[in-house]
């Protein structure tokens, strides 16, 4: 009897194998052109899997190898891999990125046609996620762009909800793709002028001014409204004209306070009401009787958790903490209340 | 803002003709009814008549059937019955099973034909259905990009009088709208031999292998136009680069790729019920029950080629 049990056996494991899922069907992350480190995978798959976590959302990303057109590609991916299965309302999302062709494409689910229309998907593409890909920083290209996504789902679960009543599974070709311009460098900013009327401006001037610059998305670093330490590091950065929408729309309705000055009369810090938990401070430092943005601080002091409120850095050490004496903080860094 | 409205007020503002917008109008308004068609409705009456048929015949094979399992043949209830001749008996069979198998074997052989009939008859239908859900999908995104006409012409339009009054000379804004109303002229054409072939019904056209042909064409030749009045743009960077034109854009891209794979899904539905009316036992089925060969949406002669239009 042990020959006939075992084929018997044998049977069921090839048919248990053959109808399983297809290799890789509910991994977030294929990397089939090796365009990501382990680390920069695991980071997707960690903001990711965050994602799904609190929106409900699947949303997965593929890079391929350049054999077939991205459309039909993304099509047949996001079918084949059944994106929108790890979510339970079948909310999918699919990025494809093709180095060979040099294009992207961020296929939507039809879930998600309400939620992100081709219009907004291209214009992450092609305001936030290419700036990042021209300096071939692939990971953070894809994770910047994650951030968008996820505010615009928490701006429509806050309305009526991302799902639609009624949902079906797959896709019918929504989203948009476009040129990747993967590791074609940088737009360099268009020449405007660089010279500010500062002398004599208030803090709440120059601020008033970067928001005014950011508006018209100059993304120059070379303004006399920063520090000498803040255009250094904002030479090195990739600002995407998403992100500088993004400034404006962010504090567009958040309440300044007066600016605070500190006794040297040095140092200065604009900051919002404590409920008003997106509007991040902002910090300014005297250089020759003139005011500049100090933009340095915000990137070693300041973070944002994942609903976009902002808190200190824990154990992170700047000047500026005179300001907030009259604050108290939560374990975490978070303001709690005035 | 609804279509209607902007092409009264395109006509309102100069942008269209008179003509030019009763005929976009027009056109707009192909394939928003539900017909199936002459053959579709002759079909469904022939299909109707056959169901009508096939039921009579299930109700005679069941009635035959129930007779032979529950209620047997009968007896005269006053002679007394030779049990022993009607149970098997070592060697033999008895009565009572060479009647009732006599009557079980008919039954079966009524039922089984019948049952296997309606299984492959109902395969059919929903693979039928199949091709009619995916054609009236690819119908919905082609309904969409022509919703997009409308809009696509005010914006240029618009734009380019705009830059008339202000940056450009004004033998650039003439070219640029003399460019644009050949493009308008031709894109209303093709536009309307899709309503035309669009009045045919749904069921009518997904069966005519020239109709559908001609439809690609002129779809093929909406979408080039519509890439054309993009490329108009070309030439005025600040129009190229604004975020309203990218919205146009990725609109248009976007309902060119539904319309693609919609396409492709539809032919995928066509190819299976086509293999299904082929192949025995189902081309039986398929030549009593009017279930006629389905066309592909593609051209004779196909081009993978797609018009790409990006600006930087």
């Amino acid at each position: 009897m042990r020959g006939p049990q075992t084929i018997a056996a044998l049977i069921c494991l090839c048919l248990c194998v053959g109808c399983g899922s297809p290799a890789g069907r509910n991994e977030l992350v294929q990397d089939q052109a090796g365009l990501l480190d382990t680390g920069q995978r695991g980071r997707i798959e960690l903001f990711h899997t965050l994602l799904r976590d609190d929106f409900d959302i699947d949303y997965r990303v593929v890079t391929a190898d350049g054999e077939e057109d991205i459309d039909a590609l993304s099509a047949r991916l996001f079918e084949r891999l059944g994106a929108g299965e790890l979510s339970s309302s079948g909310l999918g999302l699919l990025l494809v990125i093709d180095p060979v062709q040099d294009r992207v494409r961020l296929e939507v689910g039809y879930a998600l046609e309400g939620s992100y229309p081709d219009a907004f998907v291209a214009y992450i593409e092609q305001r936030q996620m290419v700036p990042f890909f021209r300096s071939g920083r692939i990971a953070d290209g894809i994770l910047a762009t994650t951030e968008l996504i996820v505010q615009r789902a928490q701006r429509a679960a806050k309305n009526a909800g991302l799902a639609g009543e009624v949902w079906l599974e797959g896709s019918g070709g929504a989203g948009a793709s476009t040129t990747a311009h993967i590791d074609r460098g940088p737009i360099e900013p268009v020449a405007k002028t660089t010279a500010v009327q500062t002398v004599g401006a208030s803090p709440a001037e120059i601020l008033a001014e970067y928001f005014k610059r950011m508006q018209s998305r100059d993304a120059n670093p070379d303004l006399n409204i920063y520090t000498p330490a803040t255009r250094q590091m904002l030479r090195k950065w990739v600002i995407t004209p998403a992100q500088m929408d993004n400034i404006v729309k962010t504090y567009r309705n958040c309440d300044a306070q007066a600016e605070r000055i500190d006794a040297s009369g040095r140092l200065s810090v604009i900051r919002y009401p404590v409920r008003q938990r997106k509007c991040a401070p902002w910090f300014f430092v005297k250089i020759n009787d003139r005011w500049a943005l100090d933009l340095t601080v915000m990137q070693t002091a300041i973070r944002f958790g994942r609903d976009n409120s902002w808190h200190f850095e824990l154990g992170a050490e700047h000047p500026y903490e005179y300001a907030f004496t009259d604050w108290s903080f939560d374990a975490y860094g978070f303001p709690r209340h005035e | 803002m609804d279509s209607k409205d902007r092409l009264h007020r395109m006509e309102a503002d100069g942008i269209l003709t008179p003509e030019q917008a009763a005929m976009l109008r027009d056109s707009l308004e192909w394939g928003r009814t539900e017909a199936m068609g002459i053959a579709g409705e002759e079909r469904l009456r022939h299909r109707k008549t056959l169901s009508k048929w096939l039921l009579w015949l299930m109700a005679a094979a069941f009635a035959v059937a129930f007779y032979a399992l529950v209620i047997g043949p009968g007896a005269d209830p006053q002679t007394p019955q030779d049990v022993a001749a009607m149970m098997n008996q070592p060697g033999g069979i008895g009565e009572m099973n060479k009647g009732f198998s006599g009557l079980l074997a008919i039954a079966l052989l009524l039922i089984v034909p019948l049952i296997l009939w309606a299984l492959l008859h109902n395969s059919l239908v929903n693979k039928e259905e199949s091709v009619f859900k995916a054609w009236a999908q690819t119908e919905s995104n082609l309904e969409r990009r022509a919703d997009l006409i409308p809009a696509l012409v005010e914006t240029v339009s618009r734009y380019l009088r705009h830059e008339s009054e202000t940056l450009i000379a004004v033998t650039e804004q003439r070219s640029g709208d003399s460019e644009l109303k050949e493009v308008l002229d031709e894109l209303i054409a093709a536009q309307q031999a899709i309503s035309e072939l669009a009045q045919k019904g749904n069921g009518d056209i997904v069966e005519s292998e020239a109709d559908l042909a001609a439809l690609y064409a002129a779809q093929q030749s909406v979408g080039r136009r519509m890439h054309s009045i993009l490329a108009v743009a070309e030439s005025y960077p600040q129009l190229r680069s604004s975020d309203q034109f990218l919205e146009l854009q990725a609109q248009l891209e976007g309902t060119e790729n539904r319309i693609n794979v919609a396409r492709m899904r539809f032919n995928e539905a066509v190819a299976t019920y086509n293999a299904a009316i082929r192949k025995l036992p189902g081309s039986l089925i398929a030549r009593i029950g009017g279930f006629n060969r389905k066309a592909y949406f593609k051209a004779e002669d196909e081009s993978h080629e797609k018009p790409v239009l990006e600006f930087d």
